[in-house]
């Protein structure tokens, strides 16, 4: 059956097919064994025949006899029915397997891609769409070894019973199926078309529901109104055409079914001149309406609904998994950085498309070994795109970035896990055992060096609320601030010489966020820290201001020399002694900052903590 | 009807109404599918004993002749309301699934907003996407389902009249099909839960891993986190292949006892006919009547579609039965959006929430209003713009009582920035100029550049074009769009809910300036939770558990330390900022 149109199905027909070529010796079985599901549908017409022949002739012992023929013809397909069943597992769990693992690696891909963003909701409807595409192969499978069995089981049974009654019956199943055929063409079209509205409809119903406030505060009912509107009279209008077309399919069944049994009836006396018996004729309308009809019927529902179902979500599936092989590992082992692993941004431009504003424009930036230097700037400056093109996640499109003497690009992706450690403001926690998740970048940390990192950064309490190092915790009850203080630890631990804070912290109470830089701060090697609060600047030795077209660099002291932005941002140099009720615009500016808490001496607290702890 | 406690228990009535309503709904095709189905039905339960009597005249070697004809005729009657039943079902259940969707979707538009705090989003949805399809599928259903009755009493009936032993053996075996449907349904359903329970399991593991996607990015462990995410789908297997057995033990067993019943008919028939009392072609009659008889357990299905229908009504109901608002036909007078409350009083359950406010606030003015959390702030904003209306008092606007004015005045009049924005529309510039008019491209990129949205939104891939789902934004930048969009729309009030919470600091100066200079000439209200926020304003309202502490100027309040303690909590930024600046100094 040729339904595609488009290149796109047939990459979906592709995994059809590789699903079905893959599993050749099931499909084997399962033809096989439905041979003997086919049983009571291939004797029932022949076996009610001689019943009702001996009846008829009043032997009621071989009468009885075939019924019970009959009777154990059923007990035995009914065992293939559920044998059969078995063995379509074999075939749909693999392939449900297969959809499954393939939309997991796409979706992992995609999210590894640098700008992509997580679209969770869309992979919770995707494993919805899985599951209907798993039942409709089943579905579809089931409904087409029936057919297939049971109207050869019919049509080798007529045969038997009288090869006349087939002149009556062959033509008209053919031309079902061949109106049926047309029809599923394009009942196909308004199947898409109803899923498509049907969706399109919940996406409104879904946004409606989560903005309601917006849509009144906006004024945009009937705006909204309206577009919900078309949305549920399209999904009706295309559920209203596919009714029609069914329709059609309902009429093929007729014409497969019902036509037959009446050709049989007007030449059934011509069947009986040409010898039939009263059995023959009985037979054969058993054959025709326990057989043909139930199979074209089954035929018709099945592939008009799980069919059309499983070529509308299979192609959407298709369309999310990856087809890109792993690629191999290419670039540099590292080798080549040399001892000096000076970190060096020269004319860095990056922009997220080409007729987007760039984010970084032509940076230069040294970040000399063992230096730690905060980023701060005001929020979509693009500072976390600096972190990504600083830990090679992203490439420049102008400009370079290197380690040492080497592109950070061209370090093969070992090397880079090995040489800098980024951890994103989004920690990463997953269902595992504390230790798991703590060694994850460093899977054979020894003990000690594990303890140390905890102690370090003031993760004892947390590693004991959560059960020690080997119990698996609740994912649910971890806090952001506990999600991030294991990430922080991860990264610690890791062997990596440069590490990257991307508002790694931001969840954490400012004194833990103290603890936890000053650790850093005192770790061997590099530290960036793109600032969340403006106390990461001050623990600092240098300080990257970014001000979208314009960057500045230096001591905090030099900076409020220098830089009005900074300033700005610790806009209380200024206002320490204003009194914060000034409302002219340049007092205000000042003061914006002055409305604060009473001081606290935060070195000096945490040094106190830190003597008692 | 409208509270969570009672919407545990379904309105039976009220639903079987509300039924009844939605099926009235399907228009002509209920009345063309009730005489169908009788015809069908007449015409079915007539076909097996026509074509018996059929086979017998053949065998009887008399041409057929009027009995054929008459065999083509019921065929004919029987195929064609089929097709009518097809059409008129898909038709019914099209129409008043759309009806009901309609009437839902408009019902919640006008809804009042509080009382929709008590349904979850994904919760509503179903109620008005799955719901409404299950509840408007009721006509057809109920008819199917009579229907199937009629006929599995009537093929009962048939075997009786073409011969009584064949009625007795037929419900002898019955109960016999009714114990093994019911005892094998139970297996399968456990191993389902399980089933979703690890499908869930791998669902969540990819969302925690997508969720981490910078972490396994930078850490190239995009593979090993793959076989994480995938560790149980080998149960998922497991449970499946479980599934499929259980299923294939029922369809078997189904099969068999339809079978052997027809066989077991079969036998007395047969005895019948050797005894002369029945010919074969009522032997055959009887075979197709047996299975007619077993349409029964159909008859049963639609039952319990029906109880289905009835819960998804009851569920549709409960949001049918919100409260709605009903707004003015006033327009409203030109003026410079002055807002008066008078006497005004809001209650929840039994708590007041805010009491005895009398307040105006004049046209031009910036109002702060601050207060602990639970004091009432965001009632007080909510009440400010019609978003909730008080239980006692009044509030004006320009002089008309909000109710009175005319929705599309009203909320063109008023606009509102909230904290967290939900954003509609298929692209950034969409979602701005989402509202009560269509702004022109010069206001949207105007109101974008008013709210300090442009710098961002010029770095997405295609700016302002960019579609929203392929535009990751932060809290503060999403802030920011829904603030551009109060920008492009409102024209004389404006009210700020706790806009500034996520905004980092400078944003947050950069925006307050645009509300102090470029929409000077409205009225602001601002939510505000830090000093500096209140400092620019004209005059500060302090609520204090519901009441209306202070109205003054922010420079007098601050003299009283009840009122600085009020900014003390929050871990303020620029607090912070102060405190360890000084912690520096003292060091350096």
């Amino acid at each position: 059956m040729t339904l595609s149109t488009s290149s796109e199905t047939r990459t979906s027909r592709a995994v059809l097919t590789d699903s079905v070529h893959r599993r050749r010796p099931q499909f084997r079985r399962l033809a096989a064994w439905s041979t003997l599901e086919a049983l009571p549908a291939l004797l029932s017409g022949l076996l009610v025949a001689r019943a009702v022949n001996s009846f008829v002739a009043r032997d009621l012992q071989a009468g009885f006899g075939w019924l019970a023929v009959f009777a154990v013809s059923v007990v035995i397909g009914a065992w293939g029915t559920s044998q059969t069943m078995r063995l379509l597992a074999a075939v749909v769990e693999p392939f449900r397997d297969d959809l499954v693992t393939g939309v997991v690696k796409g979706a992992m891909r995609r999210s590894a891609a640098p700008s992509a963003s997580p679209h969770t909701a869309d992979v919770a409807r995707l494993s919805e769409q899985v599951e209907t595409a798993r039942e409709a192969y089943a579905g579809v499978l089931m409904v087409v070894q029936q057919f297939i069995v049971v109207t050869l089981a019919a049509l080798v049974g007529l045969l038997t019973l009288s090869p006349l009654a087939l002149v009556f019956v062959i033509p008209p199943v053919l031309i079902a199926v061949g109106v049926f055929v047309v029809a599923l063409r394009m009942m196909a079209d308004s199947q898409r078309a109803s899923l498509f509205a049907d969706e399109r409809f919940a996406e409104d119903a879904s946004t409606l529901a989560s903005g309601l406030r917006d849509v009144v505060a906006c004024g945009a009912e009937d705006q909204v109104a309206a577009s919900v509107g078309q949305h549920i009279d399209a999904h009706a209008s295309a559920t209203r055409a596919l009714g029609r077309l069914e329709a059609v399919g309902t009429l093929a069944i007729a014409a497969g079914s019902w036509l037959p049994l009446l050709l049989i009836l007007g030449f059934g006396s011509w069947l009986v001149d040409h010898g039939a018996s009263a059995g023959v004729i009985v037979g054969a309308a058993t054959y025709v309406l326990q057989g043909l009809q139930p199979a074209l019927e089954a035929l018709v529902n099945g592939l008009s609904g799980p069919g059309l179902w499983l070529m509308v979500t299979l192609r959407r599936i298709v369309a999310s998994m990856d087809a890109a092989e792993e690629t191999a590992e290419t670039g540099s082992d590292g080798s080549l950085i040399g001892p000096d692993r000076t970190l060096r941004l020269s004319s860095v431009s990056f922009a997220y498309s080409e007729w987007a504003a760039p984010v970084v424009d032509r940076l230069d930036l040294t970040v000399p070994m063992g230096d730690h230097l905060a980023v701060v700037g005001p929020s979509g400056v693009g500072k976390s795109t600096l972190a990504g093109l600083m830990s090679g996640l992203l490439e420049p499109q102008t400009g370079t970035v290197r380690l040492g003497e080497v592109r950070v690009g061209a370090l093969s992706r070992a090397a880079l896990t090995r040489e800098r450690v980024l951890i994103p403001q989004e920690a990463y926690v997953f269902a595992g055992t504390v230790r798991d998740n703590l060694t994850y970048l460093r899977e054979n940390a020894p003990a000690g060096e594990l303890e140390h990192a905890v102690t370090a950064l003031g993760g004892t309490s947390l590693v004991e609320r959560l059960g020690g190092y080997d119990a698996t915790p609740d994912l649910v009850s971890m806090s952001s601030g506990e999600r991030q203080l294991i990430a922080l630890v991860r990264a610690y631990l890791s062997p990596a010489p440069l590490v990257i804070l991307d508002e790694a912290t931001c969840h954490l109470d400012p004194q833990a966020e103290a603890v936890v830089e000053e650790a850093f701060h005192e770790r061997p090697g590099t530290l960036v820290v793109i600032a969340h609060r403006m106390s990461s600047a001050a623990r600092a030795n240098r300080i990257l201001v970014l001000d979208g077209t314009t960057s500045s660099v230096g001591s905090g002291d030099e900076l409020l020399a220098s830089s009005p932005l900074y300033r700005d941002l610790v806009g209380h140099w200024q206002g320490l002694g204003t009194s914060p009720h000034m409302t002219d615009d340049s007092a205000a500016s000042r003061s914006w900052w002055s409305a604060r808490r009473p001081r606290r001496h935060v070195r000096g607290f945490l040094w106190q903590r830190r003597r008692a702890g | 009807m409208s509270t969570p406690g009672q919407r545990d228990r379904p309105d039976h009535r009220s639903a079987t109404r509300l039924l009844l309503r939605v099926s009235r709904h399907g228009g002509p095709w209920i009345a063309v599918l009730c005489l169908n189905v009788a015809v069908l039905t007449a015409a079915e339960a007539a076909l097996p004993a026509v074509l018996g009597r059929t086979i017998d005249t053949v065998l009887g070697r008399v041409p057929p002749g009027h009995w054929l004809l008459l065999s083509a005729l019921v065929i004919a009657v029987l195929v064609l309301s089929d097709v009518v039943d097809l059409v008129g079902e898909t038709g019914a259940t099209a129409r008043s699934a759309s009806w009901l969707r309609h009437t839902t979707v408009r019902h919640l538009l006008s809804a009042r907003l509080p009382r929709l705090d008590s349904f979850a989003p994904g919760d509503l949805v179903t109620r008005i996407v799955a719901n409404t399809v299950d509840a408007g599928a009721v006509g057809p259903d109920v008819i199917a389902g009579l229907s199937s009755l009629v006929l599995a009493v009537a093929g009962v009936v048939a075997l009786g009249l073409i011969d009584p032993w064949l009625c007795v053996t037929f419900l002898a075996g019955t109960p016999v099909l009714t114990l093994i449907v019911v005892a094998f349904a139970k297996d399968a359903s456990d191993l389902m839960d399980r089933y979703l329970e690890t499908q869930g399991e791998i669902v969540g593991r990819l969302v925690e891993a997508l969720a981490g996607a910078r972490t396994i990015a930078a850490a190239g462990t995009t593979e090993r986190e793959t076989r994480r995410v995938l560790t149980p789908l080998p149960d998922l297997h497991r449970y499946g292949k479980g599934m499929w057995r259980a299923q294939g033990r029922l369809t078997s067993q189904d099969t068999v006892v339809v079978a052997l019943l027809e066989i077991a008919v079969l036998g007395v028939a047969g005895f019948e006919l050797s005894r002369g009392r029945i010919g074969p072609g009522e032997l055959f009659a009887a075979s197709q009547y047996v299975l007619l008889a077993s349409t029964f357990s159909t008859a049963l299905s639609s039952v319990s579609r029906l109880v289905r229908a009835r819960s998804a009504a009851a569920r549709v109901d409960d949001v049918l039965s919100l409260d709605t608002v009903a707004y003015g036909d006033r327009a409203l007078p030109p003026g410079p959006g002055r807002l008066d409350f008078r006497h005004v009083r809001v209650r929840s359950g039994g708590q007041v929430l805010l009491a005895d406010l009398d307040l105006v606030v004049p046209g031009g003015s910036l109002l702060a209003v601050v207060g602990r959390s639970g004091s009432g702030k965001s009632q007080f904003a909510r009440l400010a713009g019609r978003l909730l209306d008080p239980d006692e008092g009044e509030v004006l606007l320009d002089g008309v009582p909000l109710p009175q004015i005319e929705r599309t005045s009203l909320r063109r009049a008023i606009g509102y920035g909230f904290e967290r924005p939900v954003l509609i529309g298929a692209t950034l510039s969409d979602a701005i100029a989402f509202g009560t008019h269509v702004p022109s491209d010069q206001e949207v990129l105007a109101a974008a550049r008013s709210a300090h949205a442009q710098d961002f939104i010029d770095r997405m891939p295609n700016r302002m074009w960019t579609p929203l789902a392929d535009a990751p934004m932060s809290g503060g930048e999403a802030q920011r769009v829904g603030l551009a969009r109060t920008f492009a729309h409102a024209d004389r009030v404006i009210i700020l809910d706790d806009v500034a919470a996520s905004l980092d600091t400078v944003t947050e100066h950069e925006i307050s300036r645009a509300l102090t200079s470029a929409m000077s000439d409205l009225t602001r209200i601002l939510v505000a939770h830090r000093a500096s926020t209140a400092a620019r304003s004209d005059i500060v309202l302090w609520l204090e558990d519901g009441r209306m502490r202070e109205l003054a100027p922010h420079h007098e309040l601050w003299r009283d330390p009840a009122y600085r303690a009020l900014f003390e909590p929050a871990a303020d930024h620029s607090g912070e900022l102060a405190a360890v600046a000084s912690g520096r100094t003292s060091v350096a």
